[in-house]
Parts: C-alpha cells; structure tokens; sequence
C-alpha cells in the first residue's frame, strides 16, 4: 500500500505545533512552538494571548517543520487539525491555517479530538492493540477509557470534579510554585516524604475520580496553619498530596484491569509526564502483566505528532471534514465514533 | 492580474476579488459572530464564481484591524498564510484607513465603534495617519465635528490607495489590535 503523509496542526492551548506523520506511526518532521515562558508571567494561560501567538508564529512553525522534511506540502495527503476541546481562539487560529492550506493544495481535511491525539501519541512509538485499557491524565481530564478497536471508545470513569492536573497546579500555587505547576510540584515531591494525612479521594468501587475534596483539604490545611502561625514543610505537604491523587489513580486502574480483560495498557496527556505517576503505573502493569505503553516525554505534552497519529484512522475511514468546521470549547470523545 | 480583498474585522465578512484593479465579485456576508465558518467557504465561492483557481491570485490585501479580536485573527491568518505558500505580496491596511480613502480632500477623525467604546484615528487629506490609534471607552467618547463613522465604503478607491502601500513579509503580518486587553493595564 502507498505511504500515507498527514500534515498535523495542533493549537489548542499554548502550544503552536506542526508535525509530519508518515501511516499514522513514523514521524517524518516534528516542531512545537511553547509560550510558556510567556504565560508564566501571569501565572497561567491567558487565553487572549495565547491565541495572538499562534496567528504571529503559525506561518514560521510550517517553514521549520518543512525544512526539516524531504516531504512537500504537494506530497501530502491530508490535512488533520485538533478542533475540541480547548481555548476557542486558540483552537480557530489553527483550524483556519488548516483550511487555507486543503483549499491551496486541494488535500481534504480532517477533524481531530485532542484527547484522542494523547491517546494516539501511543501509537507513534507501536501499533495500538485492542483491546485497551487508556488513562488519560491532564489539565482538563481525568478518563478510563475502553477502545474495542480504533476509534471504538467506552469512558468507564471520569473525574466527577477537578481533573487531576488541574488540582497540581493549584496545589502549586497554594505552595507558591511557579507555572507550570504540575512539574514544579513533582519536583518538590521527590525531596519530601507522604507524613501528613490526607483525605481519601472517592472511596467506592466505580471508576470515577474525584480530587476537589483533597484540593480543599490542602488550601484549608496550609490556611489554618499560617493562621496558627505553625511552619509547614512543604516538601512533605507536595509528597503527600501526589501520592494520595496518584494512589487514587492507581486503585481504580487496578480495579479495571482486575475486571476487563485487555491487550493493552496505555496512559496519555500532560501528566503522563511524571515520573511518579509512570512509576506506579508500571507497578500495576506489571502485577496484571498488561504492556503498558506510555508515550515519550515530548509526545505526552501538547503536540501535532500525535494528532497526525490519531488523524490517521479517519483518513483511512474516509472520515473528512468541509470548510464549515468550527472549534469547540468542549466535545466528548463518544461523538467521534 | 487577481487581488484578494479580505476584511473580516467587524460581523460583517467582506470578501473581494479585484481584476486588473477592478472589482470583479464582491461579496459581503453577516456572520453573527461566526467568521470561522463561514470566511473560507465565501472566499471558495468567490473562486468559483470567476472560475479561477487560489493559485490565479497574484496580491492579498488584508484589514488588520481594529476590531473583533477573534475576527481579525482569522482573517490575517488566512491571509498570511495565502501570502506565504502562494509566495504572491500581502498588504495590510487598517479598519480606520479603509474609511479615511474615502475623503481625500479634507483632515477626518474616523470613528470605529465597538461594543464598549470606539476605535479613533486622524488622517489627513493624503490620507496618512497623524500620531497613533486609540481606543476610548464610549462614556469617555466626545463627538467631533471631523468625525467620520458611518460611510459607505468606495472600494475601487481603496484599491488604488493599496496600490501605494508597501508590501509586508508574511510571517510578520499581526493583526492591529489597539485595545489593551486586561493582564496589559
């Protein structure tokens, strides 16, 4: 069969990426543009600004990621851009780029969830194997997810409140760590021990999750003992926290693997980043001898590659858009059967 | 020789296609607060009507603003990237300036409104700007004598005009905000 080449664009936060995907595996050139630092001057995204960066630098993130290439824009074979869930004006730079480009060269066009993208990121290390078992873990998510096949999704449990990266940040800023907050607080973790007592997050036998309870528990807890006048370590205060959310994460995952039976067991999105958080999960991998697949460190954040991944089902679905596609703040992953 | 004409600062999408500096189809769409469904299909049409391909057009003139946030955006980023992959010159000209071509003769305010306030400007007969843009909330707003808001457009007088601006490289095309949003006070 004839090598698939998806461009993959992907802004639907504070990163502005491109990526070259060769059959939904093989990355052919790969760019992502962070603002970052910009935004870590407000202490979070400012959603105006992110969207103005990607109009100033979307042109320039192409030109990289085509000198990087021995592909063409011509060579292409579509065109695939996140279109929900995200920052509207952030996500429409991107979709309107991705337009223009399938109207220049006459490539279709095709739609992609972003979650689905973090999922997919697992497929651009090896093919996905069915059925699987996904844990999603970022700023906006906290998901078991079931896939039967490609694009066949069931979400056994979601966070009924805070997603659980969401609640890292703002355990960050009660501790008075800089954006981005997750990293920062896994970072202070290693160097404190779990000595304060935490409260026990959903304790029941679904597989929600729920974090706002433990979130209150620390922004009352460092209150009162400012109030007192008592000094907190906040080594122990970070430790104690991750290892009761993370624990959490690992009970219900376990729950699922005890009763689902899968081929595979993937985790995708932001906070399959920390390096605690792959730790356990390794632990559990292994007691249920599942494979665990766990994307690299520059596929679990925010980036185009893994966009290109999950584009490419759809391309072979025959699964295109037309010039009428719109951003969604939010949409379920179900809607993209 | 095809120009593109894009202006997607306000509700209302203006898309033309000048030939030889004439206009040949123009075509102007309300939006309702929807320019990304709707600005890439009008410009497909327009295409279409003439029965030319993306590939004919050989200039993009773009309103960079003031205006709809959201609007300008989409309309720059659609621009610029046409500018850059068609490897054709792109120009911009800003909300106001495309007002001001219309009176040649005499020094205007022109007067961009807004929900909240107004977008000003002062162009002398050339029709050069005099100092900066500047956004005032409505309560704040005094009405001048010189003051220009509502005018219909000559757009065969604002081609000609274009013809006089310099073109830009298109990764450096931004759009003209004016407006300070709030992190910014």
């Amino acid at each position: 069969m004839k090598d698939i080449y998806i461009l993959a664009i992907e802004s639907s936060c504070d990163e502005t990426s491109i990526a070259i995907v060769k059959n939904g595996c093989k990355i052919e050139s790969f760019t992502v543009l962070t603002q970052m630092d910009t935004h870590a001057e407000f202490g979070g995204v400012v959603p105006e600004i992110a969207s103005r960066m990607h109009t100033e630098n979307i042109t320039m993130v192409l030109e990289e990621t085509l000198n990087k290439s021995s592909i063409t824009l011509e060579e292409i074979d579509a065109i695939a851009v996140t279109y929900a869930p995200g920052l509207l004006g952030s996500l429409l730079v991107g979709i309107e780029f991705a337009k223009t480009l399938s109207l220049i060269y006459k490539k279709p066009l095709i739609a992609v969830h972003h979650t689905i993208g973090h999922i997919y990121a697992n497929a651009l290390e090896k093919k996905l194997q069915f059925p699987l078992l996904a844990l999603v873990v970022s700023g906006g998510h906290t998901d078991l997810i079931f896939m039967e096949d490609d694009y066949k999704f069931k979400i056994l449990g979601s966070t009924l409140d805070d997603a659980i990266g969401e609640c890292y940040d703002k355990v960050a800023r009660v501790l008075g760590l800089k954006y981005p907050g997750g990293p920062n607080v896994e970072k202070m973790a290693l160097k404190g021990k779990p000595i304060y007592k935490m409260p026990k997050p959903v304790n029941d036998s679904s597989y929600n999750f729920s974090f706002s309870g433990l979130k209150s528990h620390i922004i009352n807890f460092v209150h009162n003992e400012h109030q007192r006048g008592h000094e907190i370590c906040k080594e122990d205060l970070a430790c104690s926290f991750q290892v009761t959310a993370i624990d959490e994460v690992v009970r219900k995952v376990e729950l699922a693997l005890k009763n689902i039976k899968v081929e595979q067991f993937i985790i995708a999105g932001g906070v399959a980043a920390s390096g605690y958080l792959r730790e356990e999960m390794k632990r559990v991998a292994d007691k249920y001898q599942i494979p665990l697949s766990i994307p690299e460190m520059k596929y679990c954040t925010d980036n185009a590659a893994m966009i290109g991944a999950a584009a490419y089902p759809l391309f072979l679905q025959n699964k295109f858009v037309d010039f009428t596609l719109n951003a969604k703040s939010q949409a379920t992953i179900e809607e993209n059967e | 020789m095809y120009t593109l004409f894009i202006d997607t600062h306000s509700d209302k999408i203006i898309v033309i296609l000048y030939k030889d500096y004439q206009i040949k189809i123009k075509k102007e769409v309300e939006t309702d607060h929807n320019h990304s469904i709707t600005t890439i299909p009008v410009l497909m049409n327009v295409l279409k009507e003439e029965n030319i391909e993306v590939i004919d057009l050989k200039e993009i003139i773009v309103v960079n603003g003031p205006g709809s946030f959201t609007g300008i955006r989409l309309g720059v980023t659609i621009a610029k990237t046409l500018a850059y992959l068609l490897k054709v010159p792109i120009k911009t000209m800003s909300s106001l300036l495309l007002k001001a071509t219309s009176f040649s003769h005499e020094e205007v305010r022109i007067v961009e409104r807004e929900k909240n306030g107004v977008f000003l400007g002062i162009f002398n007969k050339e029709n050069h700007l005099i100092g900066e843009y500047s956004y005032v909330n409505n309560s704040e707003y005094k009405k001048e004598d010189n003051d220009i808001e509502n005018i219909t457009i000559d757009y065969e007088k604002v081609i000609l005009f274009t013809k006089k601006l310099e073109s830009i490289n298109p990764h450096i095309v931004n759009p003209l905000y004016v407006k300070k949003i709030e992190v910014q006070k």
